[in-house]
Protein backbone atom coordinates (compact mmCIF):
# COMPACT_ATOMS: atom_id res chain seq x y z
CA UNK A 1 0.00 0.00 0.00
CA UNK A 2 1.71 3.13 -1.24
CA UNK A 3 2.00 5.55 1.71
CA UNK A 4 2.85 9.64 1.24
CA UNK A 5 5.21 11.59 3.82
CA UNK A 6 4.16 14.07 5.37
CA UNK A 7 6.19 16.67 7.21
CA UNK A 8 4.44 18.10 10.82
CA UNK A 9 4.45 21.11 12.32
CA UNK A 10 2.62 22.86 15.41
CA UNK A 11 2.71 25.52 17.85
CA UNK A 12 1.92 25.48 21.81
CA UNK A 13 0.60 28.96 21.50
CA UNK A 14 -1.40 31.56 19.88
CA UNK A 15 1.41 34.02 18.02
CA UNK A 16 4.29 30.95 18.43
CA UNK A 17 5.86 30.37 15.41
CA UNK A 18 5.39 27.13 13.51
CA UNK A 19 7.77 24.70 14.33
CA UNK A 20 8.65 21.13 12.47
CA UNK A 21 8.14 18.91 15.43
CA UNK A 22 8.65 15.18 13.06
CA UNK A 23 6.87 13.53 10.38
CA UNK A 24 4.36 10.83 9.37
CA UNK A 25 3.63 7.96 6.63
CA UNK A 26 0.28 7.99 6.01
CA UNK A 27 -2.11 6.74 3.13
CA UNK A 28 -3.60 10.24 2.54
CA UNK A 29 -4.21 13.75 3.80
CA UNK A 30 -7.21 12.42 6.66
CA UNK A 31 -5.19 10.04 7.66
CA UNK A 32 -2.15 11.94 7.94
CA UNK A 33 -4.08 14.39 9.99
CA UNK A 34 -5.03 11.55 12.65
CA UNK A 35 -1.43 9.80 12.65
CA UNK A 36 0.30 13.48 13.38
CA UNK A 37 -2.26 14.40 16.10
CA UNK A 38 -2.03 10.91 17.43
CA UNK A 39 1.69 10.59 17.60
CA UNK A 40 2.80 13.39 18.25
CA UNK A 41 0.52 14.00 21.11
CA UNK A 42 3.31 14.84 24.25
CA UNK A 43 2.06 18.53 24.10
CA UNK A 44 -1.19 20.09 24.51
CA UNK A 45 -0.69 21.70 21.09
CA UNK A 46 -2.52 25.32 19.99
CA UNK A 47 -2.27 24.48 16.66
CA UNK A 48 -0.84 21.64 14.60
CA UNK A 49 -0.83 21.26 10.86
CA UNK A 50 1.34 18.77 7.86
CA UNK A 51 2.29 19.15 5.25
CA UNK A 52 3.22 16.55 1.65
CA UNK A 53 6.75 16.35 2.18
CA UNK A 54 6.48 16.24 -1.79
CA UNK A 55 5.00 20.14 -1.66
CA UNK A 56 7.88 21.72 0.11
CA UNK A 57 9.71 23.69 -2.75
CA UNK A 58 13.39 24.09 -1.91
CA UNK A 59 14.77 27.51 -2.10
CA UNK A 60 18.45 27.23 -1.92
CA UNK A 61 19.03 23.41 -1.88
CA UNK A 62 17.86 20.44 -3.74
CA UNK A 63 17.85 18.20 -0.37
CA UNK A 64 15.70 19.35 2.40
CA UNK A 65 15.26 16.58 3.87
CA UNK A 66 17.40 16.01 7.29
CA UNK A 67 20.33 13.33 7.34
CA UNK A 68 18.07 10.15 8.36
CA UNK A 69 14.76 11.15 7.17
CA UNK A 70 12.79 10.10 4.08
CA UNK A 71 11.58 12.47 1.46
CA UNK A 72 9.51 11.38 -1.62
CA UNK A 73 12.37 13.26 -3.57
CA UNK A 74 15.67 11.80 -4.61
CA UNK B 1 -35.99 16.30 24.04
CA UNK B 2 -36.01 18.72 27.21
CA UNK B 3 -32.70 20.09 28.17
CA UNK B 4 -34.02 20.31 31.88
CA UNK B 5 -32.28 18.11 34.69
CA UNK B 6 -34.91 14.91 35.50
CA UNK B 7 -35.17 14.40 38.94
CA UNK B 8 -34.08 11.57 39.23
CA UNK B 9 -35.44 10.82 42.78
CA UNK B 10 -38.42 10.85 41.05
CA UNK B 11 -38.01 8.53 38.51
CA UNK B 12 -40.27 5.66 38.55
CA UNK B 13 -37.59 2.35 39.43
CA UNK B 14 -38.49 1.46 36.08
CA UNK B 15 -37.00 4.32 34.60
CA UNK B 16 -34.00 4.01 37.02
CA UNK B 17 -33.55 0.90 35.77
CA UNK B 18 -33.96 1.60 31.99
CA UNK B 19 -31.02 4.05 32.85
CA UNK B 20 -28.58 2.01 34.68
CA UNK B 21 -29.38 -0.60 31.62
CA UNK B 22 -28.69 2.37 28.90
CA UNK B 23 -25.37 3.71 30.97
CA UNK B 24 -24.31 0.30 31.56
CA UNK B 25 -24.22 -1.06 27.96
CA UNK B 26 -22.64 2.08 27.01
CA UNK B 27 -19.79 1.64 29.41
CA UNK B 28 -18.98 -1.99 28.66
CA UNK B 29 -19.04 -1.46 25.12
CA UNK B 30 -16.52 1.07 25.20
CA UNK B 31 -14.72 -1.07 27.86
CA UNK B 32 -14.24 -4.01 25.04
CA UNK B 33 -14.05 -1.63 22.06
CA UNK B 34 -11.04 -0.18 23.46
CA UNK B 35 -10.14 -4.19 24.55
CA UNK B 36 -11.03 -5.15 20.54
CA UNK B 37 -8.57 -2.25 19.62
CA UNK B 38 -5.64 -3.12 22.06
CA UNK B 39 -5.55 -5.88 20.35
CA UNK B 40 -4.34 -4.81 17.13
CA UNK B 41 -1.15 -2.00 18.87
CA UNK B 42 1.36 -4.45 17.42
CA UNK B 43 -0.51 -5.91 14.58
CA UNK B 44 -1.64 -2.69 12.76
CA UNK B 45 -0.44 -2.16 9.16
CA UNK B 46 2.17 0.87 9.96
CA UNK B 47 3.75 2.35 12.96
CA UNK B 48 1.55 5.27 12.65
CA UNK B 49 -1.65 3.01 12.72
CA UNK B 50 -0.56 1.33 15.63
CA UNK B 51 -0.06 4.17 17.95
CA UNK B 52 -3.45 5.70 16.75
CA UNK B 53 -4.99 2.57 17.81
CA UNK B 54 -3.03 2.70 20.75
CA UNK B 55 -4.66 5.81 21.45
CA UNK B 56 -8.28 4.88 20.31
CA UNK B 57 -7.61 1.97 22.96
CA UNK B 58 -6.98 4.47 25.48
CA UNK B 59 -9.91 7.01 24.44
CA UNK B 60 -12.93 4.32 24.84
CA UNK B 61 -11.14 3.04 28.38
CA UNK B 62 -11.45 6.76 29.10
CA UNK B 63 -14.80 7.17 28.22
CA UNK B 64 -15.55 3.87 29.76
CA UNK B 65 -14.43 5.43 33.53
CA UNK B 66 -16.53 7.71 32.91
CA UNK B 67 -19.33 6.48 32.04
CA UNK B 68 -19.10 3.81 34.60
CA UNK B 69 -19.02 6.58 37.25
CA UNK B 70 -22.50 8.25 36.15
CA UNK B 71 -24.22 4.65 37.92
CA UNK B 72 -23.35 6.61 41.13
CA UNK B 73 -25.92 8.86 40.24
CA UNK B 74 -28.00 5.65 40.50
CA UNK B 75 -26.91 4.26 43.72
CA UNK B 76 -24.87 1.90 42.07
CA UNK B 77 -21.03 1.60 43.64
CA UNK B 78 -19.27 1.32 39.96
CA UNK B 79 -16.15 -0.44 41.51
CA UNK B 80 -18.31 -3.69 41.60
CA UNK B 81 -19.84 -3.09 38.07
CA UNK B 82 -15.79 -2.46 36.65
CA UNK B 83 -14.42 -4.79 38.41
CA UNK B 84 -16.33 -7.65 39.92
CA UNK B 85 -18.76 -9.21 37.01
CA UNK B 86 -19.24 -12.41 35.39
CA UNK B 87 -18.82 -12.06 31.67
CA UNK B 88 -22.67 -12.95 31.58
CA UNK B 89 -23.06 -9.66 33.08
CA UNK B 90 -21.67 -7.76 30.70
CA UNK B 91 -23.98 -5.57 28.72
CA UNK B 92 -21.31 -4.95 25.86
CA UNK B 93 -22.55 -4.94 22.12
CA UNK B 94 -22.32 -8.86 21.03
CA UNK B 95 -20.40 -8.00 18.28
CA UNK B 96 -17.54 -7.18 20.85
CA UNK B 97 -17.52 -10.63 22.09
CA UNK B 98 -14.96 -11.94 19.77
CA UNK B 99 -11.49 -10.61 18.92
CA UNK B 100 -11.23 -9.68 15.51
CA UNK B 101 -10.15 -11.95 12.97
CA UNK B 102 -8.43 -9.54 10.33
CA UNK B 103 -7.65 -5.91 9.61
CA UNK B 104 -10.58 -5.51 7.42
CA UNK B 105 -12.79 -6.13 10.51
CA UNK B 106 -11.39 -3.77 12.69
CA UNK B 107 -11.64 -1.13 10.40
CA UNK B 108 -15.46 -2.09 9.67
CA UNK B 109 -15.73 -1.82 13.44
CA UNK B 110 -14.04 1.76 13.48
CA UNK B 111 -17.36 2.78 11.01
CA UNK B 112 -19.93 0.41 12.52
CA UNK B 113 -19.60 -0.43 15.68
CA UNK B 114 -17.77 2.80 16.80
CA UNK B 115 -19.79 4.81 14.91
CA UNK B 116 -23.17 3.02 16.82
CA UNK B 117 -21.78 4.13 19.74
CA UNK B 118 -21.79 7.87 18.76
CA UNK B 119 -24.92 8.06 18.07
CA UNK B 120 -26.18 6.69 20.84
CA UNK B 121 -23.84 8.69 22.85
CA UNK B 122 -25.12 11.89 20.69
CA UNK B 123 -29.02 10.62 21.70
CA UNK B 124 -27.58 10.73 25.29
CA UNK B 125 -25.66 13.52 25.59
CA UNK B 126 -28.57 15.73 23.87
CA UNK B 127 -31.32 14.61 26.24
CA UNK B 128 -32.08 15.54 29.99
CA UNK B 129 -29.13 13.56 31.94
CA UNK B 130 -27.15 16.60 33.11
CA UNK B 131 -23.84 14.63 33.27
CA UNK B 132 -24.09 13.09 29.85
CA UNK B 133 -24.56 16.19 28.79
CA UNK B 134 -21.64 18.02 30.29
CA UNK B 135 -19.44 14.91 29.39
CA UNK B 136 -20.42 13.59 26.50
CA UNK B 137 -19.62 16.50 23.84
CA UNK B 138 -15.83 15.85 24.84
CA UNK B 139 -15.85 12.25 24.09
CA UNK B 140 -17.51 13.25 20.91
CA UNK B 141 -14.52 15.17 19.67
CA UNK B 142 -11.78 12.57 20.36
CA UNK B 143 -14.13 10.57 18.21
CA UNK B 144 -13.98 12.24 15.65
CA UNK B 145 -10.75 11.36 15.19
CA UNK B 146 -11.49 7.82 15.43
CA UNK B 147 -14.45 8.68 12.65
CA UNK B 148 -12.29 10.35 10.20
CA UNK B 149 -9.29 7.43 10.63
CA UNK B 150 -11.99 4.51 10.04
CA UNK B 151 -13.69 6.21 6.81
CA UNK B 152 -10.14 6.83 5.35
CA UNK B 153 -9.39 3.35 5.52
CA UNK B 154 -12.25 1.76 4.71
CA UNK B 155 -12.19 4.04 1.86
CA UNK B 156 -8.55 2.46 1.07
CA UNK B 157 -9.04 -0.89 2.16
CA UNK B 158 -12.75 -0.80 -0.49
CA UNK B 159 -10.90 0.06 -3.31
CA UNK B 160 -7.85 -2.49 -2.27
CA UNK B 161 -7.32 -5.88 -3.81
CA UNK B 162 -10.41 -8.02 -3.77
CA UNK B 163 -9.37 -10.26 -0.71
CA UNK B 164 -9.26 -6.77 1.25
CA UNK B 165 -12.84 -5.78 -0.78
CA UNK B 166 -14.38 -8.93 0.35
CA UNK B 167 -13.08 -9.27 4.21
CA UNK B 168 -14.35 -5.62 4.63
CA UNK B 169 -17.94 -6.46 2.86
CA UNK B 170 -18.05 -9.71 5.16
CA UNK B 171 -17.25 -7.62 8.21
CA UNK B 172 -19.80 -5.00 7.75
CA UNK B 173 -22.15 -7.40 7.10
CA UNK B 174 -21.69 -9.68 10.17
CA UNK B 175 -21.42 -6.87 12.45
CA UNK B 176 -24.45 -4.65 11.06
CA UNK B 177 -27.32 -6.51 12.38
CA UNK B 178 -26.64 -6.94 15.72
CA UNK B 179 -25.58 -3.04 16.03
CA UNK B 180 -29.11 -1.70 14.29
CA UNK B 181 -30.84 -4.00 17.21
CA UNK B 182 -28.94 -2.49 20.03
CA UNK B 183 -29.91 0.78 18.55
CA UNK B 184 -32.81 0.39 17.43
CA UNK B 185 -34.07 -0.99 20.48
CA UNK B 186 -37.85 -0.50 21.11
CA UNK B 187 -38.27 -2.58 24.20
CA UNK B 188 -39.60 -1.51 27.91
CA UNK B 189 -36.74 0.34 29.09
CA UNK B 190 -36.37 1.99 25.84
CA UNK B 191 -39.50 3.53 25.59
CA UNK B 192 -39.62 4.87 29.34
CA UNK B 193 -36.71 6.45 28.56
CA UNK B 194 -37.94 7.77 25.94
CA UNK B 195 -40.83 9.06 27.63
CA UNK B 196 -38.32 10.44 30.35
CA UNK B 197 -36.83 12.18 27.44
CA UNK B 198 -33.62 11.20 28.51
CA UNK B 199 -32.98 9.66 24.65
CA UNK B 200 -34.20 9.84 21.24
CA UNK B 201 -36.42 6.87 20.04
CA UNK B 202 -34.67 3.43 18.69
CA UNK B 203 -35.99 4.51 15.26
CA UNK B 204 -34.23 7.99 15.03
CA UNK B 205 -30.98 6.26 15.96
CA UNK B 206 -30.82 3.89 13.53
CA UNK B 207 -31.89 6.44 11.46
CA UNK B 208 -28.81 8.81 11.96
CA UNK B 209 -26.48 5.81 12.21
CA UNK B 210 -27.67 4.61 8.36
CA UNK B 211 -27.20 8.60 7.23
CA UNK B 212 -23.75 8.81 9.04
CA UNK B 213 -22.56 4.97 7.23
CA UNK B 214 -24.66 4.89 4.18
CA UNK B 215 -21.94 6.41 1.99
CA UNK B 216 -18.74 4.82 3.38
CA UNK B 217 -20.18 1.18 3.54
CA UNK B 218 -21.47 1.33 -0.09
CA UNK B 219 -17.73 1.48 -1.03
CA UNK B 220 -17.61 -2.43 0.04
CA UNK B 221 -20.81 -3.11 -1.87
CA UNK B 222 -23.13 -2.74 1.53
CA UNK B 223 -26.74 -1.31 1.34
CA UNK B 224 -26.77 -0.44 4.41
CA UNK B 225 -30.88 0.10 4.16
CA UNK B 226 -31.03 -3.45 2.67
CA UNK B 227 -29.75 -5.12 6.69
CA UNK B 228 -32.23 -6.12 8.94
CA UNK B 229 -31.66 -6.08 12.47
CA UNK B 230 -30.85 -9.36 14.93
CA UNK B 231 -34.11 -10.51 15.81
CA UNK B 232 -32.28 -12.28 18.94
CA UNK B 233 -32.69 -9.71 21.94
CA UNK B 234 -31.78 -10.08 25.80
CA UNK B 235 -33.97 -6.96 27.50
CA UNK B 236 -32.15 -7.61 30.67
CA UNK B 237 -29.07 -6.10 29.54
CA UNK B 238 -30.07 -4.76 26.33
CA UNK B 239 -27.94 -6.49 23.74
CA UNK B 240 -28.21 -9.75 21.93
CA UNK B 241 -27.37 -13.11 23.44
CA UNK B 242 -24.04 -14.71 24.77
CA UNK B 243 -21.25 -13.17 26.48
CA UNK B 244 -17.81 -11.84 26.27
CA UNK B 245 -14.40 -14.33 26.04
CA UNK B 246 -13.68 -14.92 29.65
CA UNK B 247 -10.10 -14.01 28.60
CA UNK B 248 -10.98 -10.24 27.65
CA UNK B 249 -13.51 -9.98 30.67
CA UNK B 250 -10.27 -10.79 32.68
CA UNK B 251 -8.60 -7.96 30.97
CA UNK B 252 -11.87 -5.94 31.12
CA UNK B 253 -11.95 -6.29 35.03
CA UNK B 254 -8.21 -5.81 35.32
CA UNK B 255 -7.82 -9.01 37.21
CA UNK B 256 -4.45 -9.24 36.94
CA UNK B 257 -3.36 -5.84 37.31
CA UNK B 258 -5.90 -6.21 40.62
CA UNK B 259 -3.81 -9.11 42.45
CA UNK B 260 -0.96 -6.99 42.67
CA UNK B 261 -2.61 -4.63 45.39
CA UNK B 262 -1.59 -4.07 48.38
CA UNK B 263 -3.96 -3.21 51.12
Amino acid sequence: MHEIVYDVFARKNRGDALTHVGFVDALDDETARVYAWKTYDEENWFEMCVVPRSAIIPVNRQVTAPRGHRGNRP
Amino acid sequence: MSASTPDLTALDSATREALRRLITTLADSKRLMGLRYSDWLLGAPSIEMGIATSSMAQDEWGHARLLYAMLKELDVDPEVVEHDRAAEEYASLDVLDAPFDNWAAVVSAMVVVDGALSVALESFGRGGFESAGTRIPKMLAEEEFHASLGVAWYRRLAGAAHEAHALLREATEAQLPSVLAWLGADDEPARALLAAEITDAGSSQVEAFRDAVREVVVAAGVDVDAIEPASAWDEKRGRGPGAPDEGAVERARGDRNRSLFVE
